[in-house]
This record gives structure tokens, sequence and C-alpha cells, in this order.
């Protein structure tokens, strides 16, 4: 099976219009579709899916491990957020190569902002 | 707007219960080891974006709660990558799926974690190939 690329990763949301302000004002993605059941944002090079299940009688769960977004400046973009609300699950995690810092939507979809300092083994800069 | 600075999707995560039955899955997929590898999660390639399976461990979570929301991999030939995987001995719940657009295949891995082949065969909008 050939693998191209991931089309795109969804997150299902019980409040479209709210989600549309959280991913479009708050975190500022940009739109790439908007209908009255699902939405799509472009995160970086991948397109992310927001679907309200219920519309097809599914039942809505949040997403437990999520979506790391890459920030220049964790640290900055976490104050950001948390001056315009967002709440983060826990101080900011260094890895020994990268920064993590994990928060939700307001439907509870697990997202992060991370940004990787250390070069990869191939001495490439992330 | 973009205030932030939103670069890119680093990577996207599932949850998993046993990290090498996991492995194993994913790399039956054809997936490709990504340069993220370590001892205590696993990273793929997905083309353009890195997936990292994290072990339940990791999330700080006693429940374990798979992830619904689909993953979408885009492959040249939905019927043709769903018979190669069925195959293998994965199950597809439901019929592939003609949206009018595109086809989709929804599956699951072993932990639950929903995924799905799809393959977009409409132009878009401003007539450019999918």
């Amino acid at each position: 099976m050939q693998v191209e690329k991931v089309d795109f990763v969804s997150f299902l949301t019980e409040d479209i219009p709210r989600a549309k302000r959280f991913y479009a004002e708050t975190l500022g993605l940009e739109i790439e579709t908007e209908a009255e059941n699902d939405m799509e944002f472009r995160a970086g090079q991948v397109t992310l899916d927001i679907f309200d299940p219920s519309s097809i009688g599914q039942a809505f769960a949040p997403s437990p491990a999520g979506l790391a977004l890459r920030v220049p400046d964790v640290a900055a973009a976490r104050a950001e957020l948390e001056a315009k609300g967002v709440e983060f699950d826990g101080e900011t995690v260094d890895t020994g190569v990268c920064h993590m810092a994990v928060f939700k939507d307001p439907d509870g979809n697990s997202l992060m902002l991370h940004r990787r300092y250390a070069p990869f083994d191939d001495g490439r800069q992330p | 707007m973009a205030d932030l600075g939103v670069e890119r999707a680093d990577f996207v995560s599932v949850p998993v219960t046993d990290l090498e039955r996991a492995s194993e899955f994913y790399e039956s997929l054809g997936l490709t080891r990504s340069r993220g590898w370590s001892e205590r999660w696993r990273e793929y390639e997905l083309g353009n974006v890195s997936l990292a399976l994290i072990p339940i461990e990791m999330l700080g979570r006693d429940e374990f709660a798979p992830n619904l929301s689909p993953i979408a991999i885009r492959v040249p030939d939905v019927a043709e990558a769903r018979e190669t995987l069925e195959a293998a001995g994965v199950e597809f719940p439901v019929e592939t799926i003609d949206s009018g657009v595109c086809h989709i295949a929804p599956f699951r891995d072993p932990d639950g974690n929903a995924l799905q082949l799809h393959r977009r065969y409409a132009p878009f909008a401003d007539g450019s190939l999918p």
C-alpha cells in the first residue's frame, strides 16, 4: 500500500460556531472551507477538519492525543493564548529536544504548542 | 490573525495501550519510522506530517479512550489499498463510501483509533486536481 500523505486530520465538535471562534480567532488559523456541520482550517501543511458528528447521528468524543502545532516560541505563544483565556494542562515540558505545552479546545480536543530546538541526529535543524 | 505564528503541524498523535503491537500495525501499512523515533514513543512518516504513537502512560491517564476523530490517509486507489489491508487481516466495518467527491474507507488500528483511506477524485472548485 502506498501512503502519499495525510489529507486531513479531524476533531469532533458539539458546537461549530464556538469551534470557529476558537480556531479562527483565538488560534488564528486560516479557514479553508466552511459549512453548517463541517469546517476546514489550515494548520500549516495539514488540513484540520472540524466536524459535528450529531449531524450524521454519531456520538461525540474528544480527541485524547492530538495535534502538535509548531510555533516560533512556545512560551510567547502560550502567554498569548493564556491572555485570551485558554487553559493549559500543567507547565510547559522541556523534553530535552523540544518544548511542549498541552492545551484543549472548547470541546476538549487535545492540542499542543510545540517547538523542537535540538538539531536532528543528522545535524539538520528543525 | 495568525499572531501565534503557527508554522506547521509537527505531528498528529494517537494513544496506544501496547506500543509494540501498534508499531507492528503501522509498519504493516508500509509507513517508515521518522527521525523523531524514541524508545518511549514511536513516530512514523505520513507524507506531510508525522504520526506519533503515544503510550497511555505518557498521557497520564488511567482510562484508555481511543481517538475517534479520523486521520485521512491519501492513497492512489482506495479499493486497491483496502484489498491489500483486508488480505493482511485489517477489518473495515462498512462499505467504502463515495461522497460524490472522494472515496472513504474507514478502519481502526488495534487500539480502536480511527483512520480512513481517502482519495478525492473530483477537481477542486478552482479546477485544480487533487
